[in-house]
């Protein structure tokens, strides 16, 4: 025995169609349903089914699978979907959902202003955490405004943590307003200090 | 004057615009998963141009439409082989040959079927080195491994060092870490400044043209229980790392292990994959049956 020359198997290259994809999205086995998961990259009309059924998925992997998918198939609308696990009570849901939405900035844009503005300060420090990593250059002007506008203590602090990273000296003076909002909150005025500092050495 | 000549460089070369350079890196990258940031402007730059002249193509326009459309892929493939790194030598990283003869091989051979193959998949394989590492380390070093049938694949993007991975001849440089009782064991007595590595040897590996990123080429690669894929995913943005980690997934059996170089860590990429110290080696490994 020792080393031997193996053949792997032939395979038929040809797609799968949608509706059979879409069916062993039903499968009892963890690994049809990623198999097919992952094949539908190919169907953009699959986009719905695939994040419904990430609200019932329970296998790591197959869940890993469609928020890769759903990265690829991007669009407005499976933002918006995405967006609504950020209210989820599953941890690994929820921070799948924010990783995703960090890597969809064109489809994410044009929804965050609602997420900002959203009545739970949770959502919308997910809404900052997403926009801090998010490729687009809008970004330090949009975390400028948060910390202009919004009223919630940790909503700001996530804020600052990104404008730390991607600020630039124009953000300067909203943080000293920031700083007099919350004045002797010991917590912001070492943030706030920070992320002067961190502007100002690069 | 025409089109081409208003356009060269100092060196005489076709330049290459910021805009175009931009459109060639996205049309790239769906097509292999590397991608090029700006700061490879200048390398990257070099390759195509050698290729607009070589093509006798009028710009960088033309060379790019036959870039995407021509059926065959044959320049595309040319272009992948002229960007890609293929810089590797005999037992790098020679650490995780420890751990696959002392720990990982043995895992495997606990939890499969006597009978069964065990499958290897080194990819990208560059010109050989780590394919032909893995071999002799396993028959020098595993005390099992004349009780098993071990199947080593190994695919590569590159067309050009595929043909060298199988033709097997590597110089003084590349050997440099092999003792001389294994040189004189695997390999051919030196001709023309070139170690030939042993007709056995080279006949028992699985060389394969393989794009990671293409689903059609890797659905053959089932059931492996080892993959070596060191220092690809460093030229990798975060969700092509994911999507091929996602492919890896697949490939691998239940209880299957992946070895990725030493700068590169499955955290950022994929939460699916469960950590394995062998010594002070980390490999990750695919969880068994039951998810």
């Amino acid at each position: 025995m020792a080393l031997v020359k193996g053949k792997l198997p032939e395979c038929d290259g040809a797609p799968r169609d949608l509706s059979t994809l879409l069916g062993a999205l039903a499968s009892p086995e963890s690994a049809v349903r990623r198999n097919a998961v992952r094949d539908l990259k190919l169907y953009p009309d699959s986009a719905e089914a695939l994040c419904a059924q990430l609200q019932d998925e329970t296998s790591p992997s197959v869940r890993a699978a469609l928020f890769s998918t759903l990265i690829h198939l991007q669009s407005p609308h499976v933002a918006v979907r995405l967006a609504e696990f950020l209210r989820s009570d599953d941890v690994q849901l929820r921070n799948g959902a924010i990783e995703a939405l960090q890597e969809m900035p064109d489809a994410i844009a044009p929804h965050l202003q609602v997420l900002l503005g959203d009545a739970d300060s949770d959502v919308r420090i997910f809404a900052v955490n997403i926009l801090a990593s998010l490729r687009h250059d809008q970004v330090p002007e949009w975390l400028a405004e948060v910390i202009r506008t919004d009223a919630h203590v940790n909503v700001c602090a996530a804020a600052i943590d990104g404008l730390a990273e991607v600020g630039g000296p124009e953000v300067v003076k909203d943080l000293e307003a920031l700083r007099l909002r919350f004045a002797g909150d010991a917590f912001m005025d070492f943030a706030i200090t920070t992320a002067i500092r961190r502007i100002g050495s690069e | 004057m025409n089109a081409v000549s208003s356009m060269i460089d100092t060196e005489g070369l076709p330049a290459i615009t910021a805009a175009e350079y931009a459109k060639f890196c996205e049309f790239f990258y769906r097509k292999t998963g590397i991608q090029y940031q700006v700061n490879k402007k200048y390398y990257v730059d070099r390759r195509i141009a050698e290729r607009i002249q070589q093509t006798k193509s009028e710009s960088f326009r033309d060379y790019f439409t036959m870039l995407r459309f021509e059926a065959s892929g044959e320049e595309l493939q040319v272009l992948i082989n002229s960007l890609t790194v293929n810089e590797t030598y005999f037992f790098r990283e020679d650490y995780q040959f420890d751990a696959l003869v002392t720990g990982i091989l043995p895992a495997l051979a606990k939890q499969k079927r006597r009978g069964d193959p065990i499958r290897i998949w080194s990819v990208p394989c560059s010109s050989g080195e780590e394919p032909y590492s893995i071999a002799i380390n396993i028959l020098e070093r595993w005390d099992q491994s004349d009780s098993w049938n071990i199947e080593i694949h190994a695919s590569d993007i590159d067309s050009k060092i595929l043909a060298q991975a199988r033709a097997g001849r590597f110089c003084e440089r590349s050997v440099g870490r092999v003792s001389p009782q294994l040189l004189s064991k695997y390999f051919k007595p030196k001709i023309a400044g070139e170690y030939q590595i042993c007709d056995e040897l080279r006949s028992s590996i699985e060389f394969s043209l393989v794009n990671v990123v293409d689903p059609v080429q890797t659905r053959r690669y089932r059931d492996i229980d080892i993959v070596f894929c060191r220092n690809m995913l460093i030229y990798f943005d975060d969700a092509g790392r994911r999507e091929t980690m996602e492919m890896f997934y697949e490939c691998l059996a239940p209880g299957g292990f992946i070895c990725l170089g030493h700068s590169e860590s499955m955290s950022r990429m994929s939460s699916t994959f469960l950590p394995r110290k062998f010594k002070d080696v980390i490999v990750y490994q695919k969880p068994g049956e039951q998810e």
